[in-house]
């Protein structure tokens, strides 16, 4: 057992460390601009834009040790934003079950940042249950187009999208998994609509979209008809590995306690306050046993094992301990974090704390419930049946 | 960055696996634990011809030469089985102060004995006053000619009645809670003026109270410097708190697992207790507390075997989870077994037991969150 880094890995640590400083955003510049660029520099790096590729489609092949480096200095550093919707989500099912023509027409410009994209998966009657998806996709009789008719909720990001990538339902028959169907559509046409929601943090990344009768051409289907369910299982699991987000918690915390450092509580601060202490100490204690329950995940993918059960722990522990943050991050705030204008009060940080507490809510929703990941949990790995 | 054991450490650990397999089935242990000294003598010499005893012995004394990782795997195969020698208060605690702090001529007198399981050590630290804090000490050691004089009460030496020596703090300069003044001392148990009254734990082991009255001791018994001896002391309850986490780590797997197994062959309501959500979910969440423990056993063994910066506080960390978890998956391990869970009949009982004890030693779970917060 050993957790130091290889010299090989300290090198590549160095590397990925000059790369990030050497290409910080200079506020001076245009900041789309310095984005689409970081991007290019990344790729002539060797694929350090996409991470997570294969190497067949230009990914870098980094050990998982690598990627812990990179998720690690990234976390840190500043770098341009990025979705996960094209990237991290749609590819890995484009390379695996998407035929050579859409490869070539849609990873390059994923890859590129071009064109963002959206999840079409929850409707208003499939949530937790998401297999039980009612959106209907009608082939027509000569077989070159689906006519789609439904509705998709809780998409992120649908107001800004170019396209989604959708499970529809194209047979009745059959187990309510089977007679599901990928397809990708453009967003930009007639017969879909997005209607923003407003979440109780107060702001607009979700969206309800409306499909009626929508015509997709064949050609844009994933796969065979019926199949997508298999398709989209493979996905979520890559979703959650993603969500866990230890390494932006670990950055997180260091912030939260510079903020309650600047809370004075009578001649000290509120670090200094004994309950807040003491729950500041229990996250961190968290976070230190999830980071190395990660690293455990990790190192066993590196020795080529299925990920183990520790793996099953990520999400669940990873978005809890997000969500504490949060919660102390409003405590920390005090009576400032009722205030909800624009107009900053109080402390510096009080604005936007209770915003970004009541999002983070969502964190154990999103991804596949909570009380979901534990079915999950209990069935593969303490091999129980499922749960009547 | 790799978490498997290495080639000696798998060896260690299949030979440690199989002598609690087949030797350390519940009756056998229950048997054992009302013996006069609470323990089997054959397994210890079994344990001593294994090498086990001489685990973290340099090689140059005819040890293993291994480090606290060693122990761990050790360790957590007796939390599987409930192993009653005194493995942790001799081997562990005692062995790690003879090679820390002993003279050369005591190395060479004693190392070859403990390998070879023919003499035993033990820790007096815990005095009344004290609560969990190592460096408040009362018990007086007093120069005097060539040696000292120790006077004073010890609480809770695990193993104290069949120790041959035990290792002793003693206050020999500065006040009652100063790190500095404190001198660690090794006691011939049959010393005059050392009394000991033993005890049984409900743990089913064993301890003792010993009172020192007048109790001479040479000076070449002393371990460490003289008055400097807290970081000595310190470094054995890390030790001590690796070794015992990995215990726990080990009661709990088995108390998760036993209890997966238990509700799914428990019939009631006309099916498996295990088909119940709020059943598998509990069960999820015990198996996650076990699993978080042995993220964070790993990683202050890790950091304290490459004496990493953070190791204290690793420590500290490590102690305040297992005594935490150890209670959550132990207490609803009874709970799911229902009225089985509360007889002395099935063995998780007897887990859950070991577990609430480990909580107490050397510190419990909020002791160390507030070392830990600072």
């Amino acid at each position: 057992m050993d957790v130091d880094l290889s010299a090989q890995d300290l090198e590549f640590q160095q590397e990925v460390r000059d790369f990030l400083a050497s290409n910080a955003h200079d506020p001076k510049t245009d900041y789309a601009q310095w984005r689409l660029n970081w991007f290019d520099l990344a790729k002539n790096k060797g694929g350090w834009d996409v991470p997570k590729w294969p190497v067949a489609f230009g990914g870098p092949g980094w050990t998982p040790t690598q990627h812990y480096i990179w998720e690690k200095e990234t976390a840190v550093a500043q770098t341009p934003w990025d979705l996960p919707f094209g990237l991290s989500m749609l590819a890995p099912v484009l390379m695996n079950y998407g035929n050579e023509e859409q490869q070539q027409r849609f990873l390059p410009d994923i890859r590129a940042r071009k064109v963002n994209w959206c999840q079409g998966y929850s409707e208003p009657n499939a949530g937790s249950d998401l297999a039980n998806l009612k959106t209907k996709a009608q082939l027509s009789d000569d077989g070159s187009y689906y006519t789609v008719n439904g509705t998709k909720i809780w998409t992120t990001l649908a107001h800004i999208a170019d396209w989604i990538f959708c499970l529809t339902r194209t047979s009745d028959s059959g187990k309510k998994q089977e007679g599901i169907t990928f397809l990708l559509i453009p967003m930009k046409q007639e017969g879909i609509e997005v209607k923003p929601i407003i979440t109780l943090g107060g702001s607009h990344s979700v969206n309800m979209v409306h499909f009626t009768d929508v015509k997709v051409p064949a050609e844009n289907r994933v796969g065979d008809e019926g199949k997508g369910w298999g398709y989209a299982k493979g996905l979520l699991a890559h979703e959650r590995t993603g969500l866990a987000g230890i390494s932006k918690s670990l950055v997180a915390l260091d912030f939260l306690r510079l903020q309650a450092g600047e809370v004075k509580r009578g001649n000290a601060t509120l670090l200094d306050d004994p309950a807040y202490k003491s729950k500041l100490a229990e996250l961190e204690i968290d976070l230190l046993a999830t980071e190395f329950t990660e690293l455990r995940s990790l190192a066993s993918a590196a020795s080529g094992a299925e990920p183990g059960p520790e793996s099953s722990i990520l999400k669940l522990k990873g978005t809890e301990i997000q969500q504490r943050i949060q919660k102390l991050t409003v405590e920390a705030g005090g009576i400032y974090s009722a205030a909800w204008g624009k107009q900053p009060v109080g402390h510096s940080f009080a604005k936007g704390g209770m915003s970004g507490y009541l999002s983070s809510r969502a964190y154990t929703i999103y991804g596949g419930a909570s009380e979901v990941q534990k079915d999950v949990v209990a069935k593969n790995v303490l091999g129980l049946k499922k749960a009547k | 960055m790799n978490f498997d054991l290495s080639e000696e450490q798998q060896l260690l650990k299949d030979s440690v696996d199989r002598f609690v397999s087949d030797n350390y089935d519940l009756d056998t242990r229950q048997a054992l634990s009302k013996n006069d000294a609470g323990f089997s003598d054959t397994y210890w010499q079994t344990m001593a011809e294994l090498g086990w005893l001489g685990v973290t012995v340099p090689e140059a004394h005819g040890g293993f030469g291994g480090n606290q990782a060693d122990t761990m795997v050790l360790m957590e195969a007796f939390g599987k089985g409930l192993v009653l020698e005194p493995f942790f208060a001799s081997a562990v605690l005692g062995t790690r102060a003879i090679v820390a702090g002993a003279s050369a001529e005591l190395q060479n007198t004693l190392l070859p004995k403990l390998i070879a399981g023919e003499c035993r050590l033990s820790l007096a630290y815990a005095e009344e006053q004290a609560r969990f804090d190592l460096e408040d000490v009362v018990t007086r050691g007093t120069q005097n000619g060539d040696g000292f004089i120790i006077t004073g009460h010890k609480s809770m030496v695990q193993h104290g009645g069949s120790a041959d020596y035990l290792v002793v703090s003693t206050r020999t300069s500065g006040g009652q809670q100063d790190q500095q003044g404190i001198s660690l001392f090794l006691v011939d148990t049959k010393s005059e003026g050392v009394s000991i009254q033993s005890f049984p734990t409900v743990d089913g082991q064993q301890a003792s109270e010993v009172t020192f009255n007048d109790v001479r001791v040479s000076a070449n018994h002393m371990l460490g410097d003289l008055d400097n001896g807290f970081g000595l002391l310190q470094d054995i309850a890390i030790d001590g708190i690796l070794a015992l986490a990995a215990e726990a780590v080990g009661a709990m797997e088995i108390l998760y697992k036993d209890t997966v197994a238990y509700t799914q062959e428990r019939q009631q309501f006309d099916q498996s207790l295990s088909d119940f959500q709020v059943l598998q979910h509990r069960m999820v969440d015990m198996f996650m507390e076990y699993e978080q423990c042995k993220s964070m056993l790993y990683r202050a063994t890790l950091e304290v075997v490459q004496k990493g910066r953070d190791a204290m506080r690793i420590v500290h960390a490590l102690k305040y989870m297992v005594g935490k978890n150890g209670t959550f998956v132990g207490e609803n391990a009874v709970q799911l077994h229902g009225g089985m869970g509360v007889t002395e009949e099935l063995r998780i009982g007897h887990y859950f037991k070991r577990l609430l004890v480990i909580d107490a030693q050397f510190g419990n779970s909020d002791h160390h969150l507030s070392c830990f917060a600072g």
